[in-house]
């Protein structure tokens, strides 16, 4: 149990790359934090140096106040589970898990106690005499963590571990993990591309892109304040849409056009981009799927919009819809409250008309892809 | 079905039993064009009128006689020679050549990439150059003619490191993770070497084994260099050479194919056994360049 | 030929790419070796603002070091030792005094040499009391020669090891300065098995390549400028001495001894058949193995195992059995000629080693008897892993079987195997053993072979080499020109292929 402090880290290869600047973290004990990011973002080299699996080519990495850059994996006193599980072929389960206590020569009696009951835990106790080619993905899963787990290490770094199970798996183990956390109750660092994972495992998210780290924040935070373009489209399903509209300053305060269309700021927005002293300038609106309010007249303030494609999810519609400029927008429509006649009316080439309140409104601005408000 | 279908099917099903024949025809012809030679050598070992060339292959009069005075011949030391240089090289070309493809595999380290193109080019000079100076070193230092053996042995495992390639390949198979979560786990690279990747290596161990075993099993350049005449310290391909030479060949013909059965038999045997490794280690050495 | 774009290129029809690849393949020449210059250059000068970023970074260690440094620069390891590496410090200061010791005991002796190889040749004198003639030998050129490299392969070392014992003392000055413990010796020790567990692997097989390899390849680079053969063997029968290009030009004159041919021209006769056979070894053998691995594994043939094992035991038996007894089953009085006469196809023996044309062409043939088992292995791992769905899609899409050969086998193998062709193509250039077991060089080349000894019409340089070095005279200057011609030419092939190659298979790409 240990807190992770990255100050100013670096990873530069050889060939001059740099694939994370300098990157500033401090992980709290028994934090569960997540990296997360798309493929090449520097999410698995900031964990593989936490790891010692890679050298930190500039700045201090503390566990638990040490510094420990030059400690070799195995002085580190850290567990990691790995994406392709990397358990040892020619061993027994039993083996793989008892593998590291082996090798700190803890007495046969314990390990047997500490592999039994990581097995339970796991429920995995009836494949300890089997060899990892004879289980399922979802089994090797589990011994990867239990293998993980008797370490009782100081921090518990996870690579994507759920990226090769299918789908169903997935989200289950997604809900062992959460439960696994509750029991060790230890300093988790978890990589994942995959932004479901992020916002259901971490207590703070780390966004990262290109070796830079966008956000950093609780999951609350980074969907509802995002600080960038990026951050706000890579977070949230379906992903946020993005308009292009002009910021006017007007007297009784600012007010987004939308094609004409005008829609006021609130006062928290008002006040902000006041004190920021920004004027009049071309921005790109944000709004999430599932916060457009959708008009099936027109009426003041709604913008009109042809529908595309017509998705039925079940207890929702997601509704493709062009603008008339052609920005392309989705819209999370709830089915239970509406009509029959509503249902047959979104179809192709339909009119519909949709609004946005001030308050789910995120404005960016195009130059600096950053957002006006937050941040 | 039709019945202009049912004649196509009919057509098909015939060409193809037609190629099919053909290839039976061409692989057999091929066996035979490969194994002929190797039953004439046997055959010929049985010969007892031994002139050397008699125009027909099957022996008129039958008998050991070729293998009786192979055994009251040099032909037993150079076994012995032959023998005993292999399997010292086998051991020893093994450690070199599994610790070099080893660390060019997995470690990355500033003059590794250097290094292997460094290795690349010294592999363009023909190594018997080398031989010219290696002689007379070894023979300051007594380890050539009658003591050819430790100088045989010594040169063969010396420059061992730079045949890697294959191996490397297969350990470049061999996934990094595992090696790391060993590491993770606490093992010292020592471990992991010892612990994860060498249980893991089976296969390409033995055919290193078998590859260096069987290289001075047949070599003939270098015992024949180092070796510079004296029968004490011949090995079997320089000691049957000779008995092929012109002068020679007249006497010796016969013995020369008792000879060479008695080398083939241990080799084939052991290729037998180990056949699977073989053919693993060589096709995966291909496709890893 | 100008470059197209690759849309340009897809629109071409099949003869017309191959023929715009051809010329490509041309045009690049001039580019690839001008790459090749500027990469030369681009090291040299890169090495040039190493030595002068080091030369700066040894002079600032001096300066801002402390006196335990200081003092390193002339007693090696005293750092280390003040600072309580003890371990390292000895080895440094071992290594020091080993060094001064060769160096005054014998280093300088030998580099004073190195200029003349030998002042006092051995000498002959009638001893009157004995009435014989005694013999006295005096300086040694070989060993002068031989012992001078190793020297300057040691003052190398020297000065290597001399400024890592610099780096660690300024190393550890930093170390220290931020507060942090330095190594102990136990803590060295154990590294030698973790972080630094790659240097104790490669020392060994390392040691083996430097002393067995690259010495005596350096060694005879040098033989190439001086007159060491058999009458001046250094010491018992002359000194040998330098005698700068004269080997070199010996080689590539064009003016010959009376009676003889010109080296020059000798020399020309046997590359052009050495690539000759290169060329024909490597590529028969990958075309026809391959074949037969298609026909064994072809869906419906039955024995599969069977067939490959009988081809692959043949690759047991060692080579100099089979090649030696197939040698002599050819021969004027052997057995296929023996057979055939027999049988009244033939009145006179056929001419397979006495014929120059009838010995080449023998040689590919049994060359492709040797290599095809060991090839039809390779193929065989290679076709199984070409994916079955490639062939239905081609199938589906109307391919023939000779389609499905020439637009995904074969594109399949040559791009798997184009490293392998090449190695191939360059162990064939120096293939001792197929030619020397099965012809000796076989026959005479009247014209080339000089009283020195014969060249055949079959021998390669390699087989040239070998004889000439073992031949009456033993000609190791003239063996050693050789062998760096066969480098020159093995390289030229190599770097035409690493540059050109790759450029030209984009189309083949699969992975």
């Amino acid at each position: 149990m240990a807190s992770v402090k990255l100050t100013d880290v670096k990873k530069i290869y050889d060939n001059k790359v740099t694939a994370v600047h300098d990157f500033n973290l401090e992980i709290a004990d028994k934090e569960f934090v997540v990296f997360v990011g798309p493929s090449g973002c520097g999410k698995s080299t900031t964990l593989r140096m936490i790891a010692g699996l890679e050298d930190i080519s500039e700045g201090t990495l503390e566990i638990d106040g040490e510094v420990v850059n030059d400690l070799q994996p195995k002085d580190r006193n850290i567990a990691m589970v790995f994406q392709n599980y990397a358990l040892y072929p020619h061993m027994t389960v039993y083996d793989n898990i008892a593998f590291s206590l082996r090798l700190k020569k803890m007495p046969e009696d314990e390990i047997y106690e500490r592999v039994t009951n990581a097995a339970q835990i796991l429920g995995i106790t009836e494949y300890l005499t089997r060899k990892p080619r004879a289980l399922s993905g979802g089994q090797r899963q589990r011994v990867a963590i239990g293998r993980a787990m008797v370490r009782n290490a100081k921090v518990f770094l996870m690579d994507e571990p759920l990226s090769n199970l299918d789908a169903k798996l997935r989200n289950q183990m997604r809900a062992e993990i959460i439960l696994l956390r509750q029991k060790l109750d230890t300093t988790f660092i978890y990589v994942t591309h995959d932004q479901t994972e992020a916002m259901t495992l971490g207590d703070r998210i780390v966004i990262m892109k290109d070796g830079f780290i966008e956000q950093v924040g609780t999951p609350q935070e980074v969907f509802d304040t995002p600080v960038n373009l990026f951050v706000a489209g890579f977070i949230g399903s379906p992903q946020m849409n993005f308009l292009k509209a002009n910021l006017e300053k007007a007297a009784g305060g600012y007010v987004v056009d939308i094609l004409g269309v005008k829609l006021p700021l609130n006062e928290e927005q008002n006040a902000v981009l006041e004190q920021k002293g920004i004027g009049s300038q071309e921005i790109i609106l944000g709004v999430r799927p599932e916060h457009t309010a959708v008009l099936f007249d027109n009426a003041e303030g709604a913008i009109e919009c042809t529908i595309d494609v017509n998705e039925m999810m079940g207890s929702e519609l997601h509704l493709h819809l062009s603008s008339q400029n052609n920005d392309k927008i989705i819209v999370r429509l709830p089915t239970v409250d509406l009509t029959k006649e509503q249902r047959e009316s979104l179809t192709f080439g339909n009119k519909l008309y949709i609004t946005f309140p001030a308050k789910v409104m995120h404005l960016f601005d195009p130059a600096t892809e950053k957002s006006l408000i937050d941040g | 079905m039709s019945e202009s279908s049912m004649k196509r099917h009919m057509g098909l099903r015939a060409s193809r039993t037609l190629g099919n024949t053909l290839i039976y025809i061409l692989l057999i012809t091929i066996s035979a064009i490969w194994l002929i030679p190797f039953f004439c050598i046997v055959l010929q070992s049985f010969r007892v009128e031994s002139t050397w060339q008699v125009g027909y292959v099957m022996p008129k009069v039958w008998g050991l006689d070729n293998y009786r005075k192979l055994f009251s011949s040099d032909f037993t030391r150079w076994y012995t020679n032959t023998f005993i240089i292999s399997v010292f090289t086998a051991l020893f070309q093994t450690v070199i050549v599994l610790c070099m493809s080893y660390t060019l595999s997995r470690f990355r380290f500033k003059m590794r990439k250097p290094l292997m193109r460094f290795m690349l080019i010294l592999g363009f000079f023909p190594g018997m150059l080398t031989m010219i100076i290696l002689y007379r070193v070894l023979k300051d230092l007594g380890l050539t003619q009658a003591n050819a053996v430790p100088g045989l042995i010594l040169v063969y495992i010396a420059s061992s490191g730079m045949g890697y390639y294959v191996s490397k390949g297969f350990f470049d198979t061999i996934p990094k993770s595992l090696d790391e979560a060993a590491r993770v786990d606490g093992a010292t690279r020592f471990q992991v070497l010892k612990k994860i990747i060498l249980p893991l290596s089976k296969p390409i161990v033995i055919y290193t084994v078998l590859t260096a075993f069987m290289g001075p099993w047949g070599d003939y350049v270098f015992a024949r260099y180092i070796s510079f005449g004296a029968s004490a310290g011949m090995n079997v391909a320089v000691g049957l050479y000779n008995w092929l030479t012109p002068d020679q060949i007249n006497n010796n013909y016969t013995m020369f194919c008792a000879g060479g059965v008695l080398v083939a038999i241990p080799v084939t045997l052991l290729f037998l056994f180990l056949q699977k490794y073989y053919v693993e280690g060589v096709t995966g050495g291909a496709v890893k360049g | 030929m100008a470059q197209l774009s690759d849309l340009e290129y897809l629109k071409l029809s099949k003869g017309r790419r191959l023929g715009y690849k051809v010329g490509r393949f041309f045009a690049k020449i001039p580019q690839a070796t001008l790459n090749a210059f500027q990469r030369i250059g681009g090291a040299l000068k890169s090495g040039v603002t190493a030595i002068g970023r080091e030369a700066k970074d040894i002079v600032t260690t001096f300066v801002n070091g402390d006196w335990k440094t200081k003092l390193s620069y002339l007693v090696m390891g005293f750092g280390c030792l003040a600072r309580g590496q003890i371990l390292r410090g000895l080895l440094f200061l071992l290594f020091e005094i080993v060094f001064i010791g060769y160096m005054i005991l014998s280093g300088a002796y030998w580099l004073s040499m190195m200029p003349s190889l030998g002042k006092v040749g051995p000498t002959e004198t009638y001893d009157e009391i004995y009435d014989a003639y005694v013999h006295t030998y005096n300086d040694n050129s070989f060993q002068i020669l031989l012992y001078s490299v190793l020297t300057i392969f040691f003052i190398i070392a020297f000065i290597y090891t001399w400024r890592v014992n610099i780096r660690q003392n300024k190393e550890a000055e930093r170390i220290l300065a931020a507060g942090k413990r330095l190594k102990s010796s136990k803590e060295d020790l154990h590294s030698m098995v973790d972080e630094s567990f790659h240097k104790t692997l490669l020392s060994l097989p390392l040691t083996g390549i430097i002393i067995f390899t690259v010495l005596p390849l350096i060694f005879m680079i040098l033989v190439a400028f001086t007159n060491y053969d058999g009458a001046h063997d250094g010491y018992i029968s002359n000194l040998f001495h330098w005698v700068g290009l004269d080997n070199f030009n010996t080689l590539f004159s064009w003016k010959s001894a009376s009676g003889t041919q010109s080296y020059a021209a000798t020399f020309g006769e046997i590359l052009s058949w050495t690539l000759m056979w290169a060329f024909f070894a490597t590529f028969t053998n990958y075309f026809l193995g391959m074949f037969v691995a298609m026909a064994i594994n072809k869906k419906g043939i039955k024995g599969k195992k069977l067939w490959r094992t009988i081809l692959v035991m043949t690759i047991a038996i060692p080579q100099f059995i089979s090649l030696l007894y197939v040698s002599k089953m050819f021969a004027k009085d052997g057995i296929v000629n023996g057979a055939l006469m027999s049988l009244g196809w033939i009145d006179k023996a056929l001419p397979f080693w006495e014929d120059a044309t009838w010995a080449r062409v023998s040689v590919i043939l049994i060359n492709i008897w040797i290599g095809i088992p060991y090839l039809m292995l390779m193929a065989t791992g290679i076709l199984m892993n070409i994916p079955a769905d490639l062939y239905e899609s081609a199938r589906i899409d109307g391919a023939n079987p000779w389609q499905q050969y020439t637009k995904i086998t074969l594109p399949y193998m040559l791009f798997i195997t184009g490293p392998y062709l090449l190695t191939s193509f360059i162990g064939n250039i120096n293939n001792f053993n197929v030619i020397f077991l099965l012809t000796g060089g076989a026959p005479t080349n009247p014209a080339a072979s000089s009283a020195s000894g014969s060249v055949g019409y079959t021998d390669l340089l390699i087989t040239w080499l070998f004889k000439i070095s073992t031949g009456a005279e033993s000609k190791y200057y003239l063996a050693s020109v050789i062998g760096i011609m066969v480098f020159v030419v093995v390289s030229i092939i190599a770097l035409i292929v690493y540059n050109l190659l790759p450029s030209i298979k984009n189309e083949e790409d699969f992975q």
